[in-house]
């Protein structure tokens, strides 16, 4: 069975951990379409979700990154982080599925890390708390270095996806596929609290339309002065554009949060 | 300059329990296992948020360890003021 579900989403950690700053309207539109997403994911009753994601520290050092990793984990611990006021779970992983995917990368021109334990931190935790409640759908975590340069090129992160997707509809499984992470946002960074409306709609606007010439052609220095090193987190979603590239996407919310720091989005994508 | 060992000890005590109490019992004793210049230690030792940030420590590093170290988001602002 194929992909029956794809969609990508912001996890800025304010979202759980400090929702009452943000005003009440914004924060209860937003966290209400990231909870309808999550039904619109089980509802199409998929096997496994297949999260294209990010990592902040919690598993790799600047000894040993991987530009690209899977894990291929029996399950994952998280979120590492204690103040996220997500409770700790224990998320089911589905080997095989991740030895496939694997298996299928290095037979085909891609050479990803694996690896058997891995630990969620927001960037994955976050989003599984919305579109996947009680933890209920095994999950294979895809892992792109969008945190410390050299990160792989938008064409790169597009090509990877694109492959995936190819691998993914031609499973067994029925597959949900999520891409996390963005839109502008800076991080413990001087500029911390910058949003870049411009930016971010422009961004939605290339996926909304199917940009792909637009999508791959984002640079490493456009990312990091329009969108801040947290904005490099579009490579999971533009990977994920990569994969389901003929569905389209529907722009389910925008909201630039002040006080979670980031332009927070939601799209989902219909084939 | 060693900007991976100011990094390495920073992470370290981030995200290892044992390592990051041994940090907090003896912080110049636990910083002297790290190939670290003068300055980079005593930006570690003073909790130095523009220093360090100026060298290059990583911004998702940098937060969580001056969190650690109690300095507010205020505090933090204040400190790179002016940084772009």
């Amino acid at each position: 069975m194929p992909i029956v579900f794809a969609c990508a989403a912001s996890h800025a950690p304010g979202m759980t951990a400090w929702t009452e700053a943000a005003p009440k309207e914004q924060a209860e539109k937003f966290l209400g379409s990231y909870r309808q997403l999550g039904e619109r994911l089980a509802a199409s009753k998929p096997d496994a979700i297949v999260a294209l994601t990010v990592e902040h520290w919690a598993n790799f050092f600047l000894n040993s990154m991987p530009t690209f990793c899977i894990g291929r984990a029996e399950y994952y611990d998280g979120p590492i982080e204690e103040w996220l006021r997500i409770p700790k779970a224990r998320v089911t992983g589905d080997a095989t599925l991740s030895a496939e995917l694997i298996d299928a990368c290095l037979d085909s021109g891609f050479d990803p890390l694996f690896s058997d334990e891995l630990l969620f931190d927001h960037a994955t935790f976050l989003p599984l708390h919305f579109l996947n409640p009680n933890m209920a759908l095994p999950v294979v975590p895809v892992i792109i270095n969008a945190l410390t340069p050299p990160m792989p090129s938008a064409k790169r992160c597009f090509a990877f996806g694109e492959f995936l997707g190819k691998v993914l509809q031609q499973s067994e499984k029925r597959i949900a596929l999520i891409a996390t992470g963005g839109l502008s946002h800076w991080p413990g960074e001087a500029q911390h609290g910058r949003i870049n409306i411009p930016f971010d709609k422009k961004f939605l606007d290339n996926l909304i339309t199917r940009d792909h010439q637009q999508l791959t052609a984002y640079s490493h220095d456009e990312i990091n002065s329009e969108a801040g090193s947290g904005g490099h987190e579009i490579r999971t979603w533009i990977a994920l554009a990569g994969a389901v590239q003929k569905w389209k996407a529907e722009l389910v919310a925008y909201e630039p949060v002040a006080p979670w720091a980031t332009g927070c989005g939601l799209v989902a994508f219909n084939p | 300059m060693s900007l991976y060992q100011v990094q390495k000890l920073i992470y370290h005590v981030n995200r290892d329990v044992e390592r990051r109490e041994h940090y907090r019992q003896d912080a110049a004793a636990f910083a002297k296992k790290y190939d670290l210049t003068e300055q980079e230690s005593s930006a570690i030792l003073n909790i130095d948020v523009r220093a360090l940030y100026t060298m290059g420590v990583h911004s998702l590093l940098l937060r969580p360890f001056t969190l650690l170290n109690k300095v507010s988001n205020e505090d933090y602002a204040k400190a790179l003021k002016g940084l772009v």
